[in-house]
């Protein structure tokens, strides 16, 4: 093995493979063998069967439609509020730094700390989640559209400025596309990270919701639920993410 | 010649025919059956209503003859207990005899008892689970903290560590609350209001008592559950909810800063409701149980001490918690009873005081059942072992009976409204104030429980009757019937003095006297529960 050294598909999904089979098979060893008590870590037999009770008592597909539309509603606002802004900051060094002083900080927002303050502004209804969620997300997406933006190559703009590009054509016709890519790319990961908060955002009020079947199994001690309802989020996080990443390589093919 | 179909109606063909189907599955509820198997509902709730509370605990379920008490078994724990706590007043007791939270040899429970202790402050709930999983060997702890209507709701998902209640170390005296706005004047006020809450928790049981003891159901209010105690007090001083029920000292402020904000209820009045325990994992009870009988007794010794000291115990519990000042330690103290030696074996026995670990467990666990929160059921005597505190009596030898608590000297002020209002319907022979058996059956259900659970409170007795017959013989035979009641509930143990009789007659009819069922309706007992 050298670094970086490539390596076929094939072999990277056996090696992958290898890879799940080997953390199953320690799961395994560790929680038949009793190595880890079963009230912390439950068996893989036991995290199965909490599925069925799950989905008949738990409502736990209901769970997931709500938690997705939590997200989704999360992700979309901050996709919206972002991505014209962090443009207009990649692309005007002014903006950036008026707003870079507000912006900035915010990378470092504890959101759990904000669930209090969110409850009273914005009540405990779906507003309080989704704002919650838009926050979250939003903070980390908006550095990085800045940040695709201002890596577009220097060389495309000289060149079209060359050409005579009005500013506008250069904002729309080299900097929109030439960022575009990244952030495509940057979305992806947002989805990944409002799946992270989703627990945070439906602690209060949330008769359905992911976040919240794995709060109240880990208050009641059903730590087999508490794994069931994280394998849950790991699976449509997977999804959800193979589906933004099939639309990104649609978009942008001429960027591979 | 056949034509051909345009791309436009093709698309409309494929149209009719998805609305078509789409009719076909409205009409025939294809959708809500399909809906039911792909992404069925939570199973629905039951309804918890008044009857749901104080039935008798069948005394079938008799504990197996306990063993003796331990002493000697097992090995000496060679580390400190270690014990699960929150930031309130009802640690007084322990604190007292561990001398702060710290494992020291300058306490009570090194010095007399030969023991050391840690009392860990975990306020998160799941967290405190998660230490109680671990285990004192291994980074968590031995004892945890519970109240018995939540300890019901969470015994299945611990029963793997076969955990058992040992100790009660207090009784919510006003520590929990329901805060309520300018709206809201009585419980049946209540109805169709939002009511913010943590979900099976004290705070959700509590309320789920006073809205069924005063007529409603758990249906009758729209529950907003929070993650915390004090998330719902904040929600409600916000403004975004009517009620609220919480913790002291949250729920107080809360309700003195919120415009029109007011306490409906609190423990004060239900006085025998919340019960704090500690519960001890199985295994520790197992291999430690000499260590565990001593920090019974040493607990209970620090619990006598704090009662005699109290200006003491408040003010080692200012210096314990941290942001806790001399003040905030005297009322989280006001709102706590610790119950001593005689007091925790009169709770733990089940024919021991008319509310005790049994009759709270049973009728806990029967409600979070309905509302779908447990499946399993089990016995309480399978969750609570009292070998320990019988095997403490040595320490405790010249300990009195236990007295009853509260003192009724003077009548109720007629002036004071009542919390809620319970209306039973008791049967009697026409013209006779006689209790017959089915009449003391439903009192003993309906009504001791009650009186028992609110001991602080006086319980208003008022006699109503429908409008047929003399208006003064109606007056005075409803005002005999009540008092027949209070000789009844007298008879089970109450003070008399508890008791206000009132004869009503026929004057305040709940229903209109033209019909059979209105007047069946106003032939009716009301229990008012009125606050000292």
């Amino acid at each position: 093995m050298n670094v970086r050294e490539p390596i076929t598909n094939h072999r990277a999904r056996l090696l992958a493979l290898v890879g799940i089979g080997t953390f199953a098979g320690l799961w395994c060893l560790l929680s038949y063998a009793d190595i880890i008590p079963n009230v912390i870590l439950p068996t893989p037999t036991e995290v199965l069967k909490a599925f069925p009770t799950l989905h008949t008592e738990e409502a736990l597909v209901r769970s997931v439609g709500w938690s997705l539309y939590r997200v989704s509603m999360g992700f979309l606002l901050s996709a919206l509020v972002a991505i014209p802004l962090g443009l207009l900051m990649g692309t005007f060094p002014a903006v950036k730094a008026f707003f870079a002083p507000l912006v900035d900080p915010l990378r470092f927002l504890p959101i759990s700390a904000l669930v209090p303050l969110f409850l009273v502004w914005f009540g405990i209804e779906e507003t309080m989640k989704i704002m919650l969620l838009f926050v979250g997300t939003f903070v980390y997406l908006l550095p990085l559209v800045v940040e695709a933006v201002e890596n577009v190559d220097d060389l495309y703009l000289h060149t079209a400025t060359t050409l005579g590009a009005s500013k506008w054509q250069l904002v729309s016709q080299v900097l929109i596309p030439g960022s575009s890519p990244a952030i495509g790319e940057a979305l992806r990961v947002m989805n990944g990270i409002g799946w992270t908060y989703v627990i945070l955002a439906e602690i209060v009020n949330a008769p359905y919701g992911l976040g919240h079947l794995i709060t109240v199994a880990g208050k009641r001690s059903h730590v087999d639920q508490i794994f069931a309802g994280v394998i849950v989020i790991l699976l449509v996080g997977v999804v959800t993410d193979q589906i933004i990443r099939l639309i990104n390589k649609r978009l942008f093919a001429w960027a591979e | 010649m056949a034509r051909q179909l345009t791309p436009l109606g093709r698309a409309l063909i494929v149209l009719c025919g998805f609305a078509l189907l789409g009719y076909a599955g409205y009409r025939y509820e294809w959708f809500k059956k399909i809906g039911g198997l792909v992404a069925p509902d939570r199973k629905p709730e039951g309804t918890v209503s008044k009857d749901d509370f104080g039935g008798p605990v069948a005394t079938t379920t008799e504990a197996p003859a306990s063993s003796s008490a331990p002493s000697g078994g097992g090995t000496r724990l060679s580390r400190p207990i270690k014990v699960a706590i929150v930031t309130w007043g009802g640690y007084a007791g322990g604190i007292f005899a561990n001398n702060g939270f710290a494992p020291t040899k300058d306490s009570v429970f090194f010095k007399d008892f030969g023991i050391q202790v840690e009392l860990l402050v975990i306020d998160d709930f799941a967290k405190s689970r998660d230490a109680f999983r671990a285990g004192g060997d291994k980074g968590g702890v031995d004892i945890m903290w519970s109240t018995v209507d939540s300890y019901s709701l969470e015994y299945s998902g611990l029963q793997r560590l076969s955990p058992k209640a040992v100790l009660q170390y207090d009784w919510s005296r006003g520590g929990d609350a329901i805060a309520v706005d300018a709206s809201i004047k009585s419980v049946k006020d209540l109805k169709g209001k939002s009511l913010a809450c943590a979900e099976g928790t004290p705070s959700h049981y509590f309320a789920l008592y006073v809205l069924t003891q005063g007529g409603l159901t758990n249906k009758d209010v729209q529950w907003k559950f929070t993650d915390s105690a004090i998330e719902a007090a904040n929600v409600f001083k916000a403004g975004k909810v009517d009620a609220a029920v919480s913790w002291s000292p949250d729920v107080y402020v809360a309700a003195r800063e919120r415009e029109g904000g007011h306490i409906l209820a609190s423990t004060k009045e239900a006085s025998n409701l919340i019960a704090d325990i500690f519960v001890a994992r199985g295994d520790f009870i197992e291999k430690h149980p000499e260590d565990l009988r001593r920090f019974v007794g040493g607990w209970l010794k620090g619990v006598d001490l704090a009662n005699q000291n109290p200006d003491k115990a408040a003010l080692l519990l200012s210096k314990s918690f941290s942001g806790v000042g001399l003040e905030d330690a005297k009322g989280m103290l006001a709102d706590v009873k610790l119950p001593n030696y005689s007091e925790n074996r009169a709770f733990f026995d089940p024919k021991g005081s008319l509310v005790n670990y049994h009759t709270i467990y049973k009728t806990a666990q029967g409600i979070w059942r309905k509302i779908g929160s447990v499946k399993d059921v089990f016995e309480p005597y399978q969750t609570v072992d009292t070998r320990f505190l019988e095997g403490v009596s040595e320490w405790f030898a010249q300990a009195q009976e236990a007295k009853p608590e509260f003192e009724f000297k003077t009548a109720p002020r007629t002036t004071t409204a009542p919390i809620l209002t319970k209306t039973v319907s008791v049967y009697y022979p026409t013209g006779s104030s006689t209790l017959d058996e089915n009449a003391k059956a439903v009192l003993e259900t309906q009504v001791v429980d009650l009186a028992a659970t609110f001991g602080s409170a006086y319980i208003r007795i008022a006699g109503n009757t429908d409008n047929v017959g003399n208006h003064d013989s109606n007056v005075r035979l409803s005002r005999a019937r009540a008092d027949a009641v209070a000789q009844f509930l007298v008879s089970k143990g109450f003070d008399r003095n508890k008791f206000e009789v009132v004869g009503n007659g026929p004057d305040k009819p709940v229903a209109s006297n033209d019909s059979d069922e209105g007047r069946a309706k106003n032939r009716r007992t009301d229990f008012e529960v009125v606050p000292r």
